[in-house]
């Protein structure tokens, strides 16, 4: 008897432990059914929420300072979810939708990305930020892509060190003037306090980004109308490549290589290159407008030392007559189907108003995308980059609609290879068509 | 007494057929993707309910398999869960064209073909099956010399055991970005300094592959060190007084007395070394992310010097974005160290019969 007792007991112990468990599985699932639920009544009581997934991690604390002034204003609760620095935010998203557990808004970064969530996204065609901004991502679907700010990728200069040197940026459109800057600028190293005249870093591991993405973008982009969408339309078809511009581009790389600082080539790091740049040891540096935000923060104190100088940039000029910078909206926002849509679209729409958008470009240093907006940023390119979008001059980034890890598996390697004199110019275009070509294989 | 009996059945078959019920219409909603929030709780119940029945079924004869069953099943649901599911997932996923959003179709066994005709994989198999033998001599050689000089009579050797082996507390993503600090500016700045060579270990495929084996014995061999230094000290003592008497020397009573006392450690040791570094990555990810070029491999270029197998599988499904693929490498990896453990387990019997 006693005996039965105790199995009794025993089993009722493992039935209590099941229930525990299930008890948590189930509360769980009610917090995702009534994510789903949308705008349903039931859980109006208790005040709904939104999920957003923010792909820039830098601008975390801003974001979440909008979530409260947006929850103060309408009862939303807006959970901020930041990713970045060095995490596939597209893999972690298959993953949330694998275990039902997708956000209200998340990010998309090119035409791949929108592709992969075909039929998934809210068209938003009928929202009134539409009419105010050029930038929306829109797909055969409609407006499914909500743009926050604005970058721009050009050939960043120091516009104090150019002056001494008595180079004038605004002549840089053509390849002659841009060796001809470079060469001046090498000749007077020594008194500009110049380590490298450029800082191009050609880095595989961490920095293939910048070489194989922003730098190949201007092979894309540069010296183009907004709409031109020529190369990148040979390139997605089984990646052609333009003889003629990719040898002219190919010439720029080998200056920059000539021209760069040799100890950290091929093997610095974004904080090095941004750094030194700040500090005033390189003239140029082949990065885009987002490093202002680290060149008044993290090497804030660099930057004073070194004057706080002035920042422009210039086209990536390598055919004559180049005079545009590359600007664009570098990834959307997105909003899923079967989630919140009602409540995600009217977040959307308020970051929009004036009070959002005034964290956004005085806290976040985003260039506001909406032609509303008054705000301009006291960032060091917010000028140059007004400059060149009222001139007309900018190119668009085409590259975003690259094939999936093209620059990260193929071509940031080729990069670094060039870089470290490996291969020469004729290897460079070679073997570039040839992992050109094995990337588009598939 | 016999009324009371079938009663009893009655009973506990109702609630045995309610617990299947609930169990079945909990998973149709689930499947059916319906909201309803009790699913959850609604299938936990219905496994209870269900074997509550089955418990009180009132049967001598099965009642020592019921219990059985009942105190196997939380293990064998949370196996089925954790592995048997996913893995038919996983072979299911294989013959597809599943993006890790959806499928459109199938392709049935494009995905095992084609990974045969892509060179990257093929380098990708080729450095770690070399990787792992260059690790698993020089691992044990290593942890066996550290093993022994961590049982000799020198001052400090609590100190120097531990200092072996915390390198293998550190995680490998922070081991990797510490190397990787290193590679890129310590032992580059020697070698601008030395050469004017201007680029680091890294990046070159053969260069690089060397960092990362040097940087995984740093890792593993203290571990390896510790198993070995287990095996070494229950050398009985007598054995080795004999040998003394008998005049050996130390080299002597090393090869001829101790080595082959610890041969089932060597055994254990030398599998763990193949395994872990077949299942390469965290180090790999970190130091170099599988960068490096080679110049012609099979009349190719390629960017993926340094990757191996796991991380070619997971930059496969990640980076370019296609999940079938990647899952077919996996499903191949998977029959290789399969293969590598059955062949463990074979060996290692053998030898324990033998001793």
């Amino acid at each position: 008897m006693r005996r039965r007792l105790l199995s009794l007991m025993v089993a009722g112990l493992m039935a209590v432990s099941l229930v525990g468990c299930g008890g948590a599985e189930s509360g769980a699932a009610t917090g995702t059914s009534n994510a789903e639920a949308g705008g349903a009544p039931a859980s109006a009581s208790s005040g709904k929420s939104i999920r957003v997934v923010n792909g820039k991690i830098e601008v975390d604390s801003q974001l979440k300072k909008l979530a409260e002034m947006y929850e103060k204003e309408s009862g939303v609760h807006v959970e901020i979810e930041s990713m970045g620095g060095g995490i596939d935010i597209q893999g972690e998203l298959k993953a949330y939708y694998q275990s039902d557990n997708m956000p209200d808004v998340f990010v998309c970064g090119g035409e791949a990305d929108f592709n992969n969530w075909d039929g998934l996204l809210q068209d938003m065609s009928d929202q009134e930020w539409v009419k105010d901004t050029d930038a929306a991502y829109v797909s055969a679907e409609g407006t499914v892509g909500f743009p926050y700010t604005t970058e721009a990728v050009g050939l960043a200069y120091n516009a104090d060190i150019l002056e001494k040197a008595g180079v004038d940026p605004s002549s840089i459109t053509s390849p002659a003037a841009m060796k001809a800057a470079f060469e001046t600028l090498d000749s007077k190293k020594d008194e500009l306090g110049l380590t490298a005249v450029i800082g191009y870093f050609a880095e595989p591991v961490n920095l293939y980004w910048s070489t194989g993405n922003h730098l190949f973008g201007t092979y894309l982009d540069s010296g183009l109308k907004r709409e031109d969408s020529t190369y990148i339309d040979m390139l997605n078809d089984g990646g052609k490549l333009d003889e003629k511009r990719f040898a002219d581009f190919a010439d720029m790389v080998e200056l920059f290589n000539k021209y760069s600082d040799q100890s950290l080539l091929v093997s610095g790091t974004y904080d090095q290159q941004i750094l030194n740049f700040a500090s005033g040891k390189y003239a140029f540096v082949t990065q885009g407008s987002w490093i202002g935000a680290t060149m008044t923060t993290d090497d804030k104190d660099a930057y004073a030392e070194a004057g706080n100088f002035k920042c422009g940039m210039a086209p990536y000029a390598f055919e004559d007559g180049m005079d545009t910078i590359l600007t664009n909206s570098p990834s959307w926002w997105a909003v899923y189907k079967d989630g919140n849509v009602a409540e995600a679209e009217a977040f959307l729409q308020w970051l929009t108003t004036a009070p959002a958008q005034e964290v956004l470009v005085m806290e976040a240093g985003f260039i506001s995308p909406f032609k509303s907006c008054t705000y301009v940023a006291n960032d060091p390119f917010a000028q140059t980059i007004s400059d060149y979008t009222a001139a007309g001059k900018t190119s668009a980034w085409h590259w975003l609609n690259m094939t999936d890890g093209y620059a990260q598996n193929y071509t940031g390697q080729v990069f670094a290879d060039f870089a470290s004199g490996t291969i020469d110019k004729e290897g460079f275009i070679q073997i570039f068509k040839q992992v050109t070509e094995q990337a588009y294989a598939k | 007494m016999r009324g009371n009996k079938a009663a009893q059945l009655v009973i506990s078959i109702l609630v045995l057929l309610a617990g299947l019920a609930s169990i079945i219409i909990s998973l149709i909603i689930d499947i059916l993707r319906i909201n309803f929030s009790f699913r959850g709780g609604m299938l936990v119940l219905g496994i209870v309910l269900f074997f509550m029945g089955l418990y009180f079924i009132p049967t001598q004869k099965h009642h020592k398999a019921i219990i059985n069953v009942i105190f196997l099943f939380p293990l064998l649901f949370c196996f089925a869960v954790t592995v048997i599911i996913p893995f038919g997932l996983g072979l299911f996923y294989s013959t597809t064209d599943w993006n890790g959003i959806r499928m459109t179709g199938f392709v049935g066994l494009k995905n095992y073909t084609e990974m045969f005709k892509d060179p990257s994989f093929l380098w990708s198999l080729i450095i770690t099956v070399v990787f792992v033998i260059i690790n698993m001599i020089a691992v044990n050689v290593i942890g066996l010399c550290l093993a022994v000089l961590c049982t000799s009579k020198i001052r400090a050797v609590g100190f120097f055991r531990a200092a072996y082996f915390i390198p293998n507390l550190i995680g490998g993503i922070v081991l990797g970005y510490i190397w990787q600090f290193i590679f890129n500016n310590v032992v580059l700045k020697w070698t601008f300094e030395a050469f004017g060579y201007n680029s680091s270990m890294l990046s070159k495929y053969n260069t690089g592959f060397f960092a990362i084996v040097l940087v995984y014995i740093w890792q593993y061999a203290g571990y390896i060190m510790m198993i070995y230094i287990t095996g070494l000290t229950t050398v009985p003592t007598d054995v080795i007084e004999a040998s003394a008497i008998d005049g050996a020397n130390a080299v002597q009573t090393f090869f001829r007395i101790k080595l082959p006392m610890i041969a089932s450690t060597i055994t254990i040791c030398t599998f763990l070394t193949l395994q872990s570094a077949f299942k390469q990555f965290d180090v790999n990810m970190a130091l170099t992310n599988g960068t490096g070029s080679v110049q012609n491999f099979m009349g190719q270029y390629l960017s993926n010097g340094t990757q191996m197998l796991a991380l070619n599988i997971y930059n496969t499904a990640i980076t370019k974005n296609n999940y079938a693929m990647g899952q077919a490498k996996a499903v191949l990896f998977f029959i290789i160290l399969s293969i590598v453990s059955i062949l463990q387990v074979r060996i290692s019997n053998k030898r324990e019969v033998e001793m």
